[in-house]
């Protein structure tokens, strides 16, 4: 089962006021343990791999605090693969260098649905054998890669 | 009795160590503070949220009375003062001195030039609001004045986040962030937007010696430090994600040519770009608390001037 997430909602519920920005290591801390009882909730923290897709539609800056603290850090502490959804230019420039910097890596769904790797090189080659041999994920023809599970 | 701590006419990163000087030399034998601003002419970002840092230090420790704060002469310019009035150092410092002198009740700039007034940082709260403020009032400033790709505007917000962050996680007090665009006719002739960050609590060599001072032996210090912390990427936590933001403000101010320079404690370290020639590294200056740090973003396209 792939797990939806909406970051922005995570967020909202997570710090008080009307920030749409993950900023901040506090504020990552927060959003990522919501994320990690989401998941644990739904028996996602079984020693399974844990597939989650992550909409960033609506927030607004991501800073590299907040990538570590959310992004790397699900990846660090459990088995898992992350497809992030809603994901603009600035988002990918906070979130690119904390992956390569740990030897991660994420897949991006783009909107026709093709996915694309984000972070370390190898650990990207062994994020789409997982979900491909799971069955989560298939070849198209042209050699992209999209999610088989709407 | 009180000491004087004359403020420079010209108040910036440049004559920052001359008032620092006179601030370490002032407070030997802990009087009172009078911080004399009344010739001031100009002060940069830098120099305003540095003279509250200065402010916020001379308080001495366990007290809390009005009477105990330092003393502050505004400046008698009223150009000047309005200034410093619409860029919100008098809301601030309001607070930290006993300010004599005439000040302005202007409210703090929503004007072009200043980006984000002088605006306090003490929790994870305050950097998301100062996100979300710059982000609004920088976009079209970044793109339109400094030839920015509109994309640099996010960058831009991440770097003044993790600016700030490093107050509310490493200080253990509070500072101030003020972000400004003007024309710098002393190296460039060309627009520049500045962030400008100050706090006065532990610095880098405080905060980092735990788990630094063995690996330098010898050399530890605050040039140390403050190498460990810019150029190596070190952070005080021991998880290995830690170190991302200053590292990533390098990476920023590279695709833009930009400049970080930090000062804390005796020492300053710079990444220079090609169009200034600060020095990488300067140690044994006049102590000066906490740590203050300066980012400069040039205007784009003619880099070469």
């Amino acid at each position: 089962m792939i797990q939806y997430i909406d970051m922005h909602a995570v967020l909202q519920e997570s710090i008080s006021g009307v920030y749409a920005d993950l900023v901040t290591r506090p504020t990552g801390r927060v959003v990522r343990e919501r994320i990690e009882r989401a998941i644990a909730g739904r028996g996602g923290d079984t020693g399974e791999i844990t597939i989650a897709r992550m909409d960033f539609t609506g927030v607004g800056c991501i800073d590299y605090s907040c990538a570590d603290e959310i992004v790397a850090k699900l990846l660090r502490d459990r088995p898992a693969v992350l497809v992030l959804s809603g994901i603009t230019d600035g988002h990918r420039e906070a979130i690119e260098p904390v992956l390569s910097g740990h030897g991660l890596a994420v897949l991006i769904e783009r909107a026709d649905g093709t996915l694309e790797s984000l972070g370390a090189a190898a650990a990207v080659a062994a994020l789409l054998d997982e979900l491909v041999a799971r069955r989560l994920a298939a070849r198209r023809p042209g050699g992209t890669y999209a999610l088989t599970l709407a | 009795m009180t000491r004087l701590v004359e403020v420079p006419a010209h108040f910036d990163d440049r004559s920052f160590d001359q008032f620092a000087g006179a601030f370490a030399e002032a407070r030997r034998d802990d009087e009172r503070l009078l911080f004399d601003a009344h010739a001031a002419e100009w002060a940069s970002p830098y120099g305003l949220v540095g003279l509250l840092a200065a402010g916020q230090a001379a308080r001495r420790p366990g007290s809390g009375s009005p009477a105990e704060r330092p003393l502050l002469t505004a400046p008698t310019s009223l150009e000047v003062l309005s200034y410093w009035a619409r860029a919100g150092f008098f809301r601030e410092a309001a607070e930290l001195f006993e300010i004599h002198g005439k000040v302005p009740r202007l409210k703090a700039a929503e004007e072009s030039e200043v980006l984000l007034p002088v605006t306090p940082v003490r929790a994870a709260e305050d950097v998301h609001a100062v996100v979300s403020k710059i982000q609004q009032r920088a976009s079209a400033i970044l793109a339109s004045e400094l030839s920015l790709d509109p994309k640099a505007t996010m960058g831009f917000a991440m770097a003044l986040s993790e600016a700030c962050q490093n107050i509310v996680e490493h200080a253990g007090t509070g500072g101030w962030v003020a972000v400004q665009a003007y024309n710098w006719r002393r190296k460039l002739a060309r627009r520049v937007v500045v962030i400008a960050v100050a706090d006065a609590g532990v610095g880098f060599r405080h905060s980092l010696e735990p788990t630094q001072n063995k690996r330098f032996g010898d050399r530890w210090g605050d040039a140390a430090a403050l190498e460990a912390a810019l150029v190596q990427g070190v952070s005080r936590f021991r998880d290995p994600g830690r170190g991302q933001g200053l590292a990533g403000i390098r990476r920023y101010l590279l695709r833009w040519t930009g400049k970080i320079a930090i000062r804390s404690g005796t020492a300053r370290i710079a990444i220079v770009p090609q169009w200034d020639d600060d020095v990488p590294l300067k140690d044994g200056l006049p102590p000066f608390p906490g740590a203050q740090v300066l980012i400069i973003i040039p205007e784009q396209g003619s880099a070469d001037r």
